[in-house]
């Protein structure tokens, strides 16, 4: 007795034929014991059957298109069959296996529901719209409204949702299940990760006087941002990563020299940095109050920059 | 001179402001000449500027005979002003129409002739883009050539090709300053292209709060009468037309005749000016440099607000107003005075920039229901450092840039300070930068004082001696 299975292209088994007897006939033509509905496929392309020792060994009859490896280039005309080396012939996989072929051993069903990454994604969840909602509160210098914190918390919980959602689905088109409490744990994290490093930037800008940080807070968006992709893309399939890891690091490349780019130009379209300036407690100051001498000596320093900048020409423009 | 429609069309900005005026006659602050650049960009505030000031463009008028039983003064004076009179437009030189026009008054017989600089402004900037013609009363029409301008007092001194024309004298006690007030005057001009027209008005001697001398003249001066002659009873030149006051009612300013009469000897003495562009350039450093001289040396006066007290221009030359929130619905969550000084010290440079305006501001609040992260968030949108452009940003300017950071003294009235400094450049003029400085105070959660302090076409060393001199005003004392 042999088992063929026809696979699907992501693996899975679409098709699982008996052949009684010790040889299996595959083909297109109906004389066949396998009937494989594939154009590219000969109407008589393969044989399988046992040698003297046993072993299984598929040959190809002589079909035009020839028999492959999964995965390896290079046609074959006869090899031996191990039962987990998919064989293509045309656009078709299939797997072929004797009734000895030890299958792995039973999982085991956990004693109890894992509940950590429950207790992490409430836990997320609280956090992020806790932040959110605070940061809504300390930046209200007007009437308090209820709708102010409202549309923001809305906003928030459907990104997520919409985001968490794409990656479900593409989870469970690509990898059989949606993994859902592992995306949205990875969006969530995410999310807290770019609004924690938008309050430690703010921090830096004001008490630290170190604006850096809140200048390049859009870079650091698009590196959490990738990440965040790479992740999902690691929870659909642990296979890879390498190749995953670098087109998200391509596109990261590319979106953040992109951003660069209009800051740079938006600086000299509009003449002034993209930046607000903002102010917290005094009692955040960590940095001594300098003396107005050397205050004025960076003010003078200023002047170098401004200067540079009345030098270049603007485009199109005639020096007189 | 037309600069534009928009300054032609006084119409929607009278009816707007009419109720004010008809109803309230004390005078109310004029929010257009506070008004800060948002982020819109630096369009809106220059029409806001230029709503101010409207020029006037238009021909002078003649001597007057005494006037014999029923004849007026006016009748005489204008009866022999007309073939000393000009009217000068500037064409596209490629379409060969009008972009816009004032008037002028022949000085001398040899066709010298007097008008404003922002008559003529747009020729010096872009001469292949536009020239100057004449038009006489009796429709001969020509060449203007330039020989030289004062920029301080918008003149500038022409040529046309009229020989042994009829021209007019400067009165001598106008020179000398002696002119009575209450005084008849005869301004003559072109209004909005009507015809040669005279208008009869007082002279009500100079203006109180202006950095430059300049005469204030009730009567209804009206665009296109810009450069035209106003004259004494005698037909002798007292001022020349140069704006207007929009809001106001015939409230209209002259340049005193001696600007004039100096620019028309400087010229005769040291020749035309050859390169009037390099000329105009070194007449506004000299002239900002005095200003910021002038703003030093009268210094800052230590005026109260709250526990803080910051520092308020001494020149007369500011106008100041105070606004308080209080009386605000719903109650505001911090309370707010401000006051505001501006200088009367605008200069027009070109038909898109004027420039020398200070601006001196203070916001005291005090939070009654915000907590410290809130008002410190109020803070910052009073705070916003945003330069007072005069002008276009791409055409006149270099971007903004910023440098911000704490700035204490040891001492105990000296409260630590936020300290920003944005300074831009001018690109046409040398060691020109329009700067602002903001200072927070940072003493407190829950009140703070907010000093702003900008400066025009300022020299950045006068800028920075300015700076320290304004921040070591700010004390606090508790």
């Amino acid at each position: 007795m042999i088992w063929v299975e026809i696979l699907s292209r992501h693996r899975d088994v679409a098709a699982r034929v008996r052949v009684m007897g010790e040889e299996a006939s595959i083909g297109r033509g109906y004389d066949n014991d396998v009937i494989v509905d594939d154009p590219y496929v000969a109407a008589h392309h393969l044989r399988v059957f046992r040698d003297a020792t046993g072993a299984l060994i598929a040959q190809d009859l002589g079909s035009a298109n020839g028999t492959f490896a999964d995965g390896v280039t290079g046609r074959i005309s006869h090899f031996v069959i191990d039962g987990g080396q998919p064989i293509r012939i045309g656009q078709t996989l299939l797997r072929v296996r004797a009734p000895d072929y030890s299958v792995e051993p039973e999982r085991i069903v956990p004693a109890e529901r894992h509940r950590l990454p429950i207790v992490l994604v409430a836990a997320f969840t609280a956090m992020l719209l806790g932040l959110v909602a605070l940061r809504v509160w300390l930046a209200q210098t007007g009437e308090p409204r209820l709708s102010n914190y409202v549309t923001p918390l809305l906003l928030v919980a459907g990104i997520i949702l919409v985001w968490v959602g794409i990656w479900a689905l593409l989870s469970r088109i690509f990898a059989g299940r949606s993994h859902f409490v592992s995306n949205l744990l990875i969006a969530l994290a995410g999310f807290l990760a770019s609004l924690i490093y938008n309050e430690v930037a703010r921090y830096a800008a004001f008490a630290l006087t170190w604006p850096a940080p809140s200048t390049y807070e859009y870079a650091s968006a698009w590196l959490i941002l990738a990440v965040v992709c790479f992740l999902h893309l690691r929870a659909i399939s642990a296979t890879r990563l390498w190749l995953k890891g670098t087109i998200v690091a391509v596109v990261l490349v590319i979106a953040i020299g992109a951003q660069t780019l209009q800051r740079s130009e938006a600086f000299f379209d509009i003449g002034r940095q993209n930046t607000a300036r903002l102010l917290l407690p005094p009692a955040f100051r960590a940095v001594p109050a300098r003396a107005p001498d050397g205050f004025f000596a960076d003010v003078a320093g200023l002047r170098v920059s401004v200067d540079a900048d009345r030098r270049k020409a603007r485009p199109g423009e005639v020096v007189h | 001179m037309a600069h534009s429609v928009a300054l032609l069309q006084p119409h929607g900005v009278l009816a707007k402001r009419l109720p004010a005026l008809v109803f309230y006659l004390h005078r109310a602050q004029e929010k257009l000449t506070t008004n800060w650049f948002g982020g819109a960009g630096y369009g809106e505030a220059l029409t806001a500027w230029f709503r101010l000031l409207l020029t006037i463009c238009a021909v002078g008028c003649g001597a007057a005979q005494a006037a014999p039983g029923q004849v007026s003064s006016a009748e005489a004076v204008y009866a022999s002003a007309p073939p000393r009179l000009l009217q000068i437009r500037t064409l596209l030189t490629s379409a060969g129409q009008q972009t816009s026009n004032g008037s002028a008054f022949l000085v001398s017989a040899d066709g010298l002739a007097i008008t404003n600089y922002h008559v003529v402004s747009q020729v010096i900037f872009e001469p292949n883009t536009y020239r100057l013609e004449y038009t006489a009363a009796d429709g001969t029409q020509g060449d203007v050539h330039l020989l030289g301008v004062d920029l301080p007092n918008d003149l500038a001194l022409v040529r046309v090709d009229k020989h042994d024309a009829p021209f007019f004298a400067f009165d001598a006690a106008a020179i000398r300053g002696d002119l009575t007030k209450g005084e008849r005057l005869y301004s003559m001009g072109n209004p909005l292209d009507l015809g040669f027209t005279i208008i009869e008005g007082t002279y009500n001697g100079f203006v109180d709060r202006s950095y430059n001398e300049r005469i204030h003249f009730t009567g209804a001066l009206n665009p296109g009468m810009s450069g035209g002659p106003s004259t004494t009873a005698a037909g002798e030149v007292a001022g020349v037309n140069v704006a207007t006051r929009r809001g106001g009612q015939l409230v209209s300013f002259l340049v005193p005749a001696r600007f004039a009469s100096a620019l028309l000897q400087r010229v005769r003495d040291q020749g035309p000016t050859s390169d009037l562009r390099a000329e105009i350039g070194r007449q506004l450093a000299a002239w900002r440099t005095a200003l910021y001289k002038s703003l030093g040396e009268q210094g800052f006066r230590s005026a109260a607000f709250g526990p803080y007290r910051g520092p308020e221009p001494v020149a007369p030359w500011f106008t100041c107003w105070a606004q308080t929130n209080s009386g605000a619905t719903p109650k505001p969550r911090a309370d707010l005075n401000t006051t505001n000084c501006t200088s009367e010290t605008s200069l027009f440079v070109a038909s898109d920039l004027n420039i020398g305006n200070i601006q001196i501001n203070h916001y005291y609040a005090r939070s009654s229901d915000l907590n410290q992260f809130q008002f410190a968030n109020y803070l910052a949108q009073l705070s916003q450092a945003r330069l007072t452009g005069g002008g276009p940003y791409k055409k006149w300017y270099t971007p903004e840039r910023c440098h911000e950071d704490f700035v204490g003294a040891a001492a105990a009235d000296r409260p630590p300070l936020r300290v920003m400094w944005c300074a831009q450049a001018y690109r046409e003029f040398e060691d020109f930068y329009d700067v602002a400085l903001i200072a927070i105070t940072q003493d407190d959660g829950r009140e703070a004082l907010v000093s702003r302090m900008s400066l025009q076409a300022v020299g950045y060393d006068d800028a920075m001696a300015l700076g320290r001199r304004f921040l070591d005003t700010v004390r606090v004392s508790k």
